[in-house]
């Protein structure tokens, strides 16, 4: 960088890289031939995709285009076979395993499975680093974006299975409830019912009902759920209530061997957003800018109490 | 919209027609392309088209202004208001919040515990490469490199949907002869942009986020639960993934350049083959290199005015080149490592040249020692390599107690749990082809690049397909640079 500057003629076109000059219609037909190829064979991956877009232009485009292009890909045999092969290739770029028993390599006496969306991502980090060479091996499994009631590709029934599959967890910490609000089947089906009334409700309440079941592997296994602090924007506030609502009713019906941890009143007292909260007698934010997060300091707060849910149930506390 | 995205997918083909479709009609492609970029942009924001609107409006303004001042000293002064808006949106945006809290901080570790208000204020994607790029035409049109463009061809050139969100950053000198008369569709470098195409996603999506899941995420995430081999391998892993994930979305972004007929300049060439920190700047993110060398280093004085001056200008230049990747001291840090190893080998060409001058002082035979043992290209790469290796993880920690945390556990012993044939291979590969020589694989590129357009759609139906494959359920994630 200490070269003294170029003359101006440096910033002239840039020359084209090497290799032959084609035509604008190769470009066309390079393009337009992998479209169609891609319709054909993985035409159905559009209209699956489109479920996994937040409302909007943008997912009415997306569903516009993968109504007809699944039904192509519907009417042709290539999907099967494609899916097949590319699934084995999915499953080798899976994410990495973390060390049992905290990096000791030794055998932890309990995996923790720290899971959820975009909210479960600082408290996973704090609880890791907390139960780092303890003898609870912690599991993180977040996925941003995602959403109970937002199935598609990521739906969190098939999910939590795989979960349980593959980390063997003796105690789940579940942290979700950033991406909620979308229409659900109603019980006892019927169509469906939008957010976020007493319906809306019990079919979120059965979803986390079931999500439960999954994690507490009859009862060999604990589930600590935690509520959503309230967001600060209004409309989200009307969806995270139905959500609270709907695990403690999820949760009060299983009965044993899952417990909530209310985040509410620890952050929002009263149900009233603040971006600061007093902790350990001096005021500290514990909110990300967008009002919706926990920052760091919040995210330690909220391993606290887990880490006591934890040690209390293991007859530590 | 990222790159590789169902909506990218349905918008790219579209507009590429239309685009040829449109282009000996400047007055009716213009505004098309405009319109396109605009909507490729709005869809991570319909708001931030009214701040990249008011950006473009301002810079304009700013430009003609310059141009028509009739004195040095109105120059200077429409030129100095122009480019602080254009700082002040960035560092509003941008580093409002770092600002916050760190005052917020300091004011409660005083006692007077008095949070300061916090604003939602998330940075529209591709802020920084937006500002920088107005901010080279304001000066250029008053250095007297460029006159003022029409609004139009100005609004193009900030907004054009390849380099918009991420770079790399086009000077207007090198764009905008380009809008002056349609694109030549008998001159379509299409083998070439397919080449970068299928490579960028390759690097992206495959290596980068493979990487990312298996090793880096996990141990950057809680380094204490990690013993020192899988620390290292998180290291070299993460270098791996940085390459990969920006070097590949301006190979994306060049490609589809090249595609609508646009040639933009080059941002990566092997930056891991380096033997000197020097080398390596004129390797990495070349693009933002040169911004910062003309609108930074050269304005504070450059090399001109000795030893302390030019040591000074490196350090300025490079910690503020550390804070533009974000608002956090680890990016200060990092900014500061790479200055002190420039000044350090400043001071090195300084030594020995002094020690040719006077061979009989006594610094000289010291000096002679140290230039044998850095004589062999391979120690001054080994050097070079491992010191940015070790930088980039002040760089990823998302904090200094982590990063800490991080080097702490280099040397603790443990299993190598993270070590699979796919995570070691990934980051053999990343940085193994980039020591390999220069010549065969430019001719490999070349002869791929000159197969014919059917053969070139088989294979980007291929990788395209083999991508998707290896996207988690959540889809891709966002490139490490969008948030720069």
């Amino acid at each position: 960088m200490a070269e003294p500057d170029p003359p101006h003629d440096t910033f002239a076109v840039p020359d084209p890289p090497p290799g032959r000059s084609g035509r604008a219609r190769d470009a066309l037909l390079v393009v337009w031939m992998a479209v169609v190829l891609l319709v054909a064979f993985q035409g159905g991956a559009v209209r699956a995709g489109a479920e996994e877009l937040a409302p909007g232009v943008g997912r009415d485009i997306v569903e516009a285009v993968g109504g007809p292009t699944g039904w192509i890909a519907d009417r042709l045999p290539f999907a099967e076979p494609t899916d097949d092969v590319l699934a084995r290739l999915e499953t080798a770029s899976g994410p990495a395993a973390a060390p049992a028993g905290g990096g000791d390599g030794g055998g932890g006496e309990l995996t923790l499975l720290v899971t959820g969306d975009s909210l479960a991502m600082p408290l996973d980090t704090e609880l890791a680093r907390r139960f780092a060479g303890s003898e609870v091996a912690v599991e993180r499994d977040a996925h941003v974006g995602t959403g109970i009631s937002k199935s598609g590709l990521v739906d969190w029934s098939q999910l939590s299975r795989r979960q349980v599959r593959r980390f063997d967890p003796g105690a789940t910490v579940v942290f979700i409830g950033a991406n909620e609000g979308f229409p659900l089947p109603r019980v006892g089906g019927g169509g469906q019912v939008q957010c976020c009334g007493a319906e809306w409700q019990a079919a979120y309440a059965e979803r986390v009902r079931e999500l439960i079941e999954t994690y507490r592997r009859d009862g060999a296994a604990r589930v600590y759920w935690l509520t959503v602090p309230m967001p600060r924007d209004g409309a989200r506030q009307e969806i995270t209530r139905a959500v609270n609502a709907a695990v403690e009713a999820a949760a009060e019906e299983v009965g044993d061997g899952v417990e909530v941890i209310d985040l509410v009143e620890p952050f929002t007292p009263g149900g009233e957003y603040r971006d600061a909260i007093e902790v350990d007698g001096r005021e500290r934010i514990v909110r990300e800018s967008d009002g919706i997060h926990l920052n760091g300091d919040g995210a330690a707060v909220a391993a606290d109490l887990v880490e006591e849910a934890v040690a209390r149930d293991r007859g530590d506390g | 919209m990222v790159f590789p995205s169902i909506e990218f997918a349905i918008f790219f083909p579209i507009v590429l027609a239309l685009s040829w479709a449109l282009m000996p009609w400047p007055r009716v492609w213009k505004p098309f392309i405009l319109v396109a970029s605009y909507g490729f942009y709005a869809a991570a924001s319909p708001r931030y088209c009214l701040l990249l609107a008011a950006i473009t409006i301002a810079n304009q303004l700013g430009a003609v202004g310059v141009h028509r001042a009739a004195s040095e000293r109105a120059r200077k002064w429409i030129v100095g208001v122009t480019v602080a808006f254009d700082l002040a949106v960035l560092g509003v945006f941008k580093y409002y919040g770092f600002f916050t809290d760190e005052i917020g901080g300091f004011l409660d570790s005083i006692g007077l515990g008095m949070p300061l208000p916090l604003l939602t204020l998330a940075l529209p994607i591709g802020l920084s490469f937006i500002t920088f790029q107005a901010i080279s035409y304001t000066v250029d049109v008053k250095r007297g490199l460029l006159p003022p463009t029409r609004m139009l061809d100005f609004a193009v050139y900030l907004s054009f949907f390849p380099h918009v969100v991420a770079g790399p950053i086009v000077r207007a000198r090198e764009f905008l002869p380009q809008l002056a008369k349609p694109r030549d569709p008998r001159k379509v470098a299409v083998g070439a942009g397919v080449v970068l195409i299928l490579l960028g996603l390759i690097k992206k999506v495959v290596l980068a986020d493979v990487l990312a899941r298996q090793v880096v995420d996990p141990v950057f995430g809680v380094p204490l639960a990690y013993a020192g081999p899988d620390v290292w391998l998180a290291a070299y892993a993460y270098a791996a993934q940085i390459y990969c994930d920006f070097s590949g979305y301006t190979d994306i972004a060049i490609g589809i350049a090249l595609l609508t007929g646009f040639i933009f300049p080059q941002n990566f060439n092997s930056p891991y083959r380096a033997t000197s920190f020097g080398d390596f700047w004129r390797r990495w993110h070349i693009t933002l290199s040169r911004f910062l060398r003309d609108f930074l280093y050269i304005p504070l004085g450059g090399n001109r005015g000795g030893r302390w001056r030019t040591a000074r200008n490196l350090m300025i230049t490079m910690v503020l080149g550390g804070l533009w990747h974000g608002a956090a001291w680890g990016f200060v840090l990092w900014g500061t490592v790479h200055g002190a190893a420039l000044v350090a080998e400043h001071q090195w060409r300084y030594w020995r040249a002094r020690a040719d001058a006077q061979p009989d002082s006594p610094g000289a035979a010291v000096v002679r020692v140290v230039g044998r043992l850095f004589a062999p290209a391979w120690v001054r790469w080994a050097v070079v390599f491992n010191v940015v290796v070790f930088a980039w993880v002040l760089f990823r920690a998302e904090s200094l107690t982590l990063a800490g945390d991080f080097f702490g556990q280099l040397f603790v012993s443990g299993p190598a749990t993270l070590w699979t044939p796919v995570t070691v291979a990934a980051v053999a590969i990343v940085i193994g082809f980039q020591l390999l020589p220069e010549r065969p694989l430019e001719r490999l590129r070349v002869a791929v690049a000159n197969l014919p357009a059917p053969a070139l759609g088989l294979a980007l139906t291929v990788v395209v397909a083999l991508v998707g494959a290896t996207v988690p359920g959540d889809g891709v994630p966002p490139f490490i640079y969008f948030q720069f």
